[in-house]
């Protein structure tokens, strides 16, 4: 118990002194959550707009294999992507495994199922009320699927705060294509890990304390953003 | 624009939905001008008919045409009973339907939202209008596409009177000379007002079609006598 109190004093003095080791993993793990997120939202949010709002052959089958993609085990992802990446692999030849460019990659593959299909959910409901209102008004696609994904604003801002909070609590996918390489692929999940086996606690629970307090905010962010919408919309969607 | 010469004419059309016949075969040549009244009981079919004219609902069988003018059933807009509001400002709301937006589109807009008692509101969001005003809005919108024929499924249903009296009131002195006007409504005392034209529709079939004088004093079915009377709701 005792060596447990000494580790979380120890662990505040990293943060309030903002020790060099503990920033350098910080700013890898908001970097890759990053770009991450937004290349998921790049493609997620209009590929969800344009299946919420588009009758096609497929469609279902299409949207079936999305939601089942939400649910994907991140450590075979990591092998996946590994696979694909290692020198035997077919994209070996760009020698990016142990790269953090390979982190965000097989995050976006974990994040963007959940952005698009949490946008699809979003968008279908706005698509019912709007859908006889577009089609009356000859307005085309492409119009009526960025009006799709201004009107739902706010929610879709929940849903990218989802997609951080999955990207920056992800450990499975990273350690095995990163491989918590000191200073180039360590960041706040794998860096527990470690430290966590090494007995090295201060230093693990100071990254769980930021881990921690990152989840915190974002959820107070989701509840304000909430809060404020419901607000200034009148609307209880 | 509309004219004295235009007809509409709708033939055989019908409209079936999992095997229920919702419109049967329906047979009609409708003025190119003024005010037609689709009066009916709720269920009756009047908002079948109406999604029928716009081409939001594709018919079974039969079709809809134009003779003897420019009016095309193409060149519609159509205001459903439930206002679809965007969520944005009321501005935005109504240069959204346009394909270009221009300084003189612009200037309609406004005097458009002027007439319908919404210039002071111009700026505020679209979502916290009051039911009338977001009628008004969706009006408004309706006539800025600058539209041959409007289509209006009830658009007074669920609003206060006074949002409903200046609807009718912007509809008869500013609407009606320029352009085709479609109403559905169950309120006789609204069809009274507004109507050139009646079409009286029961479960699903038009069973009388003829001016709004001679409908109202001298209906020739019995169901029409007794809507008027008040028998049938």
């Amino acid at each position: 118990m005792n060596d447990i109190s000494e580790a979380f004093v120890s662990s505040l003095g990293l943060i309030l002194f903002l020790d060099a080791e503990l920033m350098e993993i910080i700013l890898l793990s908001f970097t890759i959550t990053f770009y991450a997120v937004l290349i998921s939202s790049i493609l997620g949010i209009p590929l969800g707009a344009f299946l919420a709002s588009t009758h096609f052959k497929f469609r279902n089958t299409v949207v079936s294999i999305l939601f089942g993609m939400m649910g994907l085990p991140p450590v075979v992802v990591g092998l996946f992507v590994y696979l694909i990446f290692s020198r035997s692999g077919s994209l070996g030849w760009m020698g990016l495994l142990y790269s953090p460019m390979v982190m965000i990659i097989a995050q976006v593959i974990l994040i963007l199922p959940i952005v698009c299909c949490l946008t699809f959910q979003i968008i279908e409901s706005l698509h019912t009320r709007y859908h006889e209102f577009f089609r009356s008004y000859r307005i085309a696609k492409l119009k009526s699927v960025i009006a799709y994904i201004v009107d739902s604003r706010f929610e879709l801002t929940t849903v990218v705060l989802a997609g951080i909070g999955r990207s920056i609590s992800e450990v499975g996918a990273i350690i095995i294509v990163g491989g918590n390489i000191d200073h180039i692929t360590r960041v706040m999940t794998t860096a527990i890990a470690l430290e966590t086996s090494k007995g090295n606690l201060d230093l693990a629970l100071g990254l769980g304390i930021i881990l921690l307090t990152t989840a915190i905010i974002l959820n107070g962010f989701i509840l304000f953003l909430r809060g404020k919408y419901l607000k200034t919309s009148g609307s209880t969607i | 624009m509309a004219s004295e010469d235009t007809q509409i004419r709708i033939n055989d059309l019908s409209f079936d939905i999992e095997g229920q016949t919702l419109l049967h075969n329906t047979n009609l040549s409708l003025n190119g001008d003024g005010i037609t009244v689709f009066l009916g009981a709720n269920g009756a079919g009047k908002t079948i008919f109406l999604k029928l004219l716009t081409g939001l609902l594709t018919p079974c069988s039969g079709s809809i045409t134009v003779e003897g003018g420019k009016l095309s059933i193409k060149t519609c807009a159509f205001v459903s009973q439930e206002p679809v509001i965007l969520r944005r400002t009321v501005l935005k709301n109504m240069l959204f339907v346009l394909e270009k937006i221009t300084s003189e589109k612009s200037t309609l807009a406004k005097e458009l939202l002027s007439l319908m008692g919404l210039d002071k509101k111009e700026h505020q969001n679209a979502m916290t209008l009051s039911a009338g005003e977001k009628q008004r809005l969706c009006l408004a919108r309706a006539i800025i596409t600058n539209p041959e024929i409007l289509l209006l499924d009830e658009p007074t249903a669920n609003i206060e009177p006074n949002s409903t009296t200046l609807i009718e009131k912007y509809l008869i002195q500013k609407v009606r000379s320029s352009r085709k006007i479609f109403f559905v409504t169950h309120d006789i005392n609204q069809a009274r007002r507004l109507a050139d034209e009646i079409v009286f529709i029961h479960t699903g079939r038009v069973i009388e079609h003829s001016s709004a004088e001679n409908f109202f004093e001298n209906p020739k079915t019995r169901e029409a006598r007794k809507y008027i009377s008040g028998k049938i709701n």
